[in-house]
């Protein structure tokens, strides 16, 4: 499984076995991962788990952090709206 | 009888420690939030990416050498990655979340090696995503193999914007500029400093050297005053500071760039001291809120120790001697520690320590954020991200009264969000001083839980374990 595939918000991203969802996205050009709930486009900043920015929608669940989660192959990661939880799918 | 230790943290002070207590014959549980040992500096990449050769090779070294310590006693260490400690209470309670479970520890010793976290000068549109913090940015490439940027401006103070600046470039990454608060040389005022950490000293010269190589712009006594862009970081506007931090008039450079990496030093990760009631001792150099500890770690709460960073943040070197001095220190009976015996055995460690605390004392000077740089934080500046909060809301709070970081966040919610205040609580503490006079800070009081984990994690609780 060295090089594969995951989505984001529907576009198919490249990653390698290995990389964390947030290094992935980064590599593939994405920066902003979350708008919150003020309306304001959100990126990694700490890239250690400490400051929770980068926190996804990952197969259903919320809030999990891109930065400290493993990159798998077929995942369905959304970009979270505010309090919307982009859970539905 | 053997003696029951939890080391948290597995960077090179709880990594040495857990070496340390396990070769003397202790039972040693060594909790770590990452999924592979090493902490930050040594932070290793997925065995399938490899790890990266874009440091030094002493460093690279050290890391290799440390690692196969604990590998040689790893068998006898009861070792957890992705282990979260919530929660440490005044009677040596430690509560420690694991994915979806949980469980209570009550060991004879505990040792806090929890290590530090970047610290944060908020500053307009730093929001921006883009904008990483140095360390953060050195994360995604050395344990990830990804350019965090295709162009970056890299900013702050200290060593390690420079180790950043230059290992982006060895990884062939495009840096548009080096901005530094204030001049290296600084350093060269301490030569006998200098001398006794030459190793680490050659290893920023060679740094030092790829950067001028790459003919990268290196501007002195310059900050990021404000970051352009909405949904991604389209440009970083530089300004040159005079030496209390105060932006000079009709200085300001615009430059076009994708990531911004900025660090202004560290806060020391000491929640958990904190919250176990541990007195504390403010140093705003050093990691701002520190557990007070004497050489052998030991806090004011009997069984209760630091090591590393998180005891004043003085770098890998001095963590890793200080790690192996405070293991030994919870691994005897408290009667025995400091006897000659003990100091005996750890005299290596113990000159080692003294030699490189000797070079961070001329590091130091590097870190020593100016008042007026907390200037760069305007009203309308975002201060806590989770929370929204601007420093206007900040200073109603402190204008109507509210004189104490509780009392603000109580008001403005100002550390209250996901990251419970690690991102911010330094700036709000010296933002409050520069604002409304309030110092020294007394740190906003740290709970349970200290780190986001889930409800469920909490009700499959395990009894406590009486080790």
């Amino acid at each position: 499984m060295s090089g594969f595939q995951f989505f984001f918000e529907g576009k198919t991203i490249a990653a390698r076995e290995g990389q964390s969802v947030a290094a992935a996205l980064i590599a593939a050009g994405e920066r902003c991962l979350r708008v919150d709930e003020a309306g304001l486009p959100k990126g990694a900043v700490c890239g250690i788990g400490v400051c929770w920015e980068c926190r996804c929608s990952i197969d259903g669940s919320a809030d999990i952090r891109a930065c400290m989660t493993l990159a798998r192959p077929g995942m369905n990661v959304r970009r979270q709206q505010g309090l919307d939880p982009c859970s539905d799918q | 009888m053997q003696r029951s230790i939890v080391v948290v943290g597995a960077g090179p002070a709880g990594l040495a420690a857990a070496t340390e207590a396990a070769t003397r014959g202790a039972h040693v549980t060594l909790l770590d939030e990452a999924a592979r040992p090493g902490g930050q500096i040594y932070r290793q990449a997925h065995s399938a990416l490899g790890d990266s050769e874009y440091a030094e090779a002493g460093e690279r070294a050290r890391k290799h050498d440390i690692l196969a310590r604990f590998q040689s006693v790893a068998s006898r260490v009861d070792y957890r990655p992705d282990a979260n400690v919530y929660a440490l209470f005044g009677n040596g309670e430690l509560h420690v979340a694991y994915g979806a479970g949980s469980e209570v520890l009550r060991p004879d010793a505990i040792v806090l090696a929890t290590g530090v976290r970047e610290m944060a000068i908020p500053f307009p549109g730093w929001t921006t995503p883009g904008v990483m913090f140095a360390g953060g940015a050195q994360a995604v490439l050395k344990s990830q193999r990804v350019l965090p940027g295709k162009r970056a401006v890299i900013a702050g103070c200290g060593p390690l914007p420079i180790v950043v600046a230059a290992q982006l470039l060895r990884a062939g990454g495009d840096v548009a500029a080096l901005a530094s608060l204030r001049p290296l040389r600084e350093m060269l005022g301490n030569p006998r400093a200098l001398w006794q950490g030459r190793q680490i000293f050659y290893e920023g010269l060679r740094y030092l050297r790829t950067i001028r190589r790459a003919g990268v712009a290196q501007l002195s006594a310059h900050v990021p005053i404000r970051a352009i862009g909405t949904e991604r970081l389209e440009a970083v506007v530089l300004a040159r500071v005079d030496a209390g931090g105060h932006v000079v008039p009709g200085a300001e450079r615009e430059i076009a760039c994708d990531l911004l990496a900025v660090n202004y030093g560290f806060a020391a990760n000491s929640e958990l001291a904190a919250m176990a009631g541990a007195e504390l001792r403010f140093d705003a150099d050093r990691g701002g809120w520190l557990p007070a500890s004497d050489e052998f770690g030991r806090t004011s709460i009997s069984g209760l120790f630091v090591a590393g960073d998180v005891a004043a943040v003085r770098g890998a070197l001095v963590a890793e001697a200080e790690g192996q001095i405070v293991g030994a220190a919870a691994a005897v009976p408290p009667k025995s520690i400091g006897d000659a015996t003990m100091t005996a055995a750890l005299r290596t460690a113990l000159g080692r320590r003294q030699r490189h605390q000797a070079f961070q004392t001329a590091v130091r000077t590097t870190l020593r954020v100016p008042r007026g740089l907390w200037n760069l934080t305007t009203d309308d500046t975002v201060v806590c991200r989770c929370e929204n909060v601007k420093l206007r809301d900040i200073r109603s709070a402190l204008d109507a009264g509210h004189s104490s970081l509780n009392a603000v966040k109580r008001n403005v919610r100002s550390g209250m969000g996901w990251c419970g205040g690690r991102t911010c609580l330094r700036a709000v503490a010296a933002l409050s001083e520069l604002h409304a006079g309030i110092a020294p800070p007394v740190i906003m009081t740290p709970r349970p839980m200290v780190r986001p984990i889930t409800f469920g994690a909490v009700v499959a609780q395990k009894k406590a374990v009486d080790a």
